[in-house]
């Protein structure tokens, strides 16, 4: 649960590089109309930066045509999107029913006590962070953690702890 | 006329349009569907599920109403069982994060929560849990002040901002309890409607910086009356309030819906005018160039109309058809040149397609209609020769700079009836305090040509005199509106058959 509404100015604009400019170009052709791109273009913005800034918004919301305001529910309600600069292993723990029936708090608990982050924080390092997202689809292998895009299912404090082994 | 079809609401049968949705069908004949996110401008959007009803014919057990056309032979349940545990369980749910605040919300006593909690919820919290906090106070820009906490999240003010103003300052982020209205940050309401989301909000969510505190709803008297602010003439509501030992004071406009003329809504320039109602009128009367009671302002207008020979009535298109058509015929019958000039309201370029006019003189139809010329040559050319210019509440600042305005009287007698203490009663030698538009009955031609009438709504601890008044009191024929309208009724043609006592409460299209 967390209001993801506070978002981070950079103060400097932001734009696509030029890769991404030519496959923003390239999926747009693909709808039928220029607000279907908001999903595509807020991926392609974090692919790029790793995370979503006020600016980067605001550029997709003129680049499409549309209103901020519509790109901001968009971002901000998909746990997917990171709102804010990630690290280089960025743990996702499935809070949605499931996984928090099956135990996804004694994970995210382990997760405290050996990096010392909550949902929503940076290591110190700047080498993990944690959130907690919202369903990840995986119910049947509940509970589901997600390091970097990867799944990791059945997972509970045992299996957490060996796969942190590998990442530090 | 629309066809009508017979349905059945609670056993009981009832004609209704075909085709509305069930909550404005059966709401025509006042029969309430509660409901929290449809509203008639905006359209359905189903999210707040308070109008869910039952239809026996074989269909899911509940439907929205906002959703569902009418239909013949229709049989609409609204007092069964599982309804009514269905609208209790809604407002249940609305009311898990709803602050009770009610004693300090400005929404209190026409709040749709309040009112559904008496009527179908009625219960005390079950939850244990503390509740979901949120912000406060958040500034939307355009005088929109947001509580977070007090949101039901219908989503008007957002269908709002994209569907009628089409700017989409607004949006809701985040998901489920964290759900919140606001806006992006660096871009705020930038709209010249947005105050009308304060009215949209069915709860205390939205409120108007200008009326939050100001006065409890309970207290305001709402009265109807037409916006003097451009030639749209929206319909309001002038909610008005007199406390003890003060004086009778305007608190807030709100539109009045009218189909024909402004819709559900008007503009936020509009809404404030109501400032001009309370504020900077002209209280005391003068009579060469010294304050005086009225009545010899009145008597020394009188005299100075007669004693000159070449007078010019200047007439404000603001006037309401009857004080137009009674400073006319007091004109003709002085020898006066009755003259309407008044470019300064128009401001070229800044109306737009929807309410707001670039014309910001509420009745200038009326002007043309009674024939008044309303020429800038016309009126300099009469103004060269004349030695007096009595000035009906016509605001000539607009028109005219300092400089050009000493020009313009020169040193003919300058005499004004007015509602407004400005540079130009300050001019003037004679002035006299007159009744402002919420303080008098009248009608008024809009820019589409539609007629208007609407009543005194405001009485004032010293009411001054309708304009139709102190004309009959200078001189003038005509003494209230009735004889105006008999007289109107024989000399203008488009008027002829136009009964004043008959003109509908949405309008009177003229055949132009």
């Amino acid at each position: 649960m967390s209001d993801r509404s506070q978002l981070i100015e950079t103060g400097t604009p932001f734009q696509f590089d030029a890769e991404r400019d030519a496959e923003f170009e390239r999926l747009v052709k693909r709808y039928p109309t220029r607000e279907s791109m908001i999903l595509p273009a807020l991926w392609l913005t974090q692919e790029q930066e790793g995370w979503i800034s006020a600016e980067a918004i605001g550029y997709i919301a003129d680049r499409i045509g549309t209103f901020a305001s519509k790109v901001f529910e968009v971002a901000t309600f998909y746990t997917m999107y990171n709102l804010h600069p990630v690290g280089e292993y960025h743990i996702c723990v499935c809070r949605t029913l499931s996984c928090y029936l099956l135990g996804k708090q004694q994970i995210v608990d382990y997760l405290y006590q050996e990096l010392g982050i909550k949902p929503g924080d940076v290591s110190k390092d700047g080498k993990f962070s944690l959130e907690e997202v919202e369903c990840l689809g995986h119910c049947g292998t509940a509970p589901v953690v997600q390091v970097n895009g990867e799944f990791h299912e059945d997972m509970d404090v045992e299996k957490m702890k060996a796969l942190l082994a590998t990442l530090k | 006329m629309a066809e009508m079809v017979k349905l059945s609401v609670n056993g009981q049968e009832v004609e209704v349009e075909a085709g509305k949705n069930l909550i404005d069908a059966v709401g025509a004949v006042g029969i309430e569907i509660p409901h929290l996110c449809y509203h008639p401008a905006l359209g359905a959007d189903g999210n707040c599920r308070m109008c869910l009803v039952g239809i026996e014919d074989g269909r899911p057990p509940l439907v929205p109403a906002c959703k569902t056309p009418a239909a013949e032979g229709m049989k609409v349940q609204l007092d069964a069982e599982h309804i009514k545990k269905i609208q209790h369980d809604v407002m249940e749910l609305e009311l898990i994060n709803h602050p009770t605040d009610c004693p300090i919300c400005d929404q209190a006593g026409e709040c749709a929560l309040q009112d559904y909690y008496q009527k179908y919820d009625g219960q005390e919290s079950r939850m244990t849990v503390p509740q979901v906090q949120k912000s406060k106070k958040l500034d939307f820009g355009c005088g929109v002040i947001h509580d977070q906490e007090r949101c039901i999240l219908c989503a008007r003010c957002v269908r709002f901002t994209r569907q009628i103003t089409k700017t989409g300052e607004l949006g809701i982020v985040n998901r489920t309890d964290d759900a919140r209205v606001t806006t992006f940050p660096g871009r705020p309401l930038n709209n010249r409607y947005a105050l009308n989301v304060v009215d949209l909000c069915p709860v205390g969510a939205m409120t108007s910086s200008d009326f939050r505190f100001k006065q409890r709803v309970w207290f305001l008297t709402r009265d109807k009356g037409i916006c003097h602010g451009c030639s749209k003439g929206c319909n309001i509501f002038i909610d008005h309030h007199k406390e003890k030992y003060k004086d009778d004071i305007i608190y807030r406009y709100r539109p009045f819906v009218n189909e024909q003329v402004n819709g559900y809504f008007m503009c936020d320039e509009g809404r404030m005018t109501y400032k001009k109602e309370n504020q900077d009128r002209l209280l005391v009367a003068k009579a060469n160039n010294a304050e005086s009671i009225i009545s010899s302002a009145v008597d020394s207008l009188k005299n100075s109309i007669s004693s000159s020979n070449k007078p010019v009535f200047l007439v404000s298109p603001n006037c309401s058809l009857e004080q137009m058509y009674a400073i006319k015929k007091l004109g003709e019958a002085k020898g006066a040149t009755v003259s309407g000039f008044s470019d300064g309201y128009i401001l070229e370029g800044d109306g737009d397609d929807f309410l707001i006019q670039d014309d910001k003189a509420a009745n200038r139809a009326g002007l043309e209609l009674l024939g008044v010329d309303t020429t800038k040559e016309a009126f300099e050319s009469a103004m060269k020769e004349a030695d007096l210019l009595v000035n009906f509440n016509n605001d000539l600042a607009k028109s005219y700079d300092a400089a050009a305005l000493d020009e313009l009287i020169g040193d003919c007698k300058f005499a004004m009836v007015a509602t407004t203490q400005d540079a130009l009663t300050e001019k003037a030698e004679i002035a006299i305090p007159a009744a402002s538009y919420s303080e008098y009955s009248g009608s008024v031609i809009n820019t589409d040509n539609i007629l208007q009438m609407f009543n005194k709504a405001v009485v004032k601890n010293e009411p001054f005199d309708d304009i139709v008044n102190i004309v009959s009191r200078i001189g003038g024929d005509v003494n209230e509106n009735s004889a105006a309208w008999a007289g109107m009724k024989a000399s203008v043609p488009a008027l002829k058959d136009v009964e004043p006592e008959q003109i509908p409460e949405q309008g009177l299209a003229l055949n132009s």
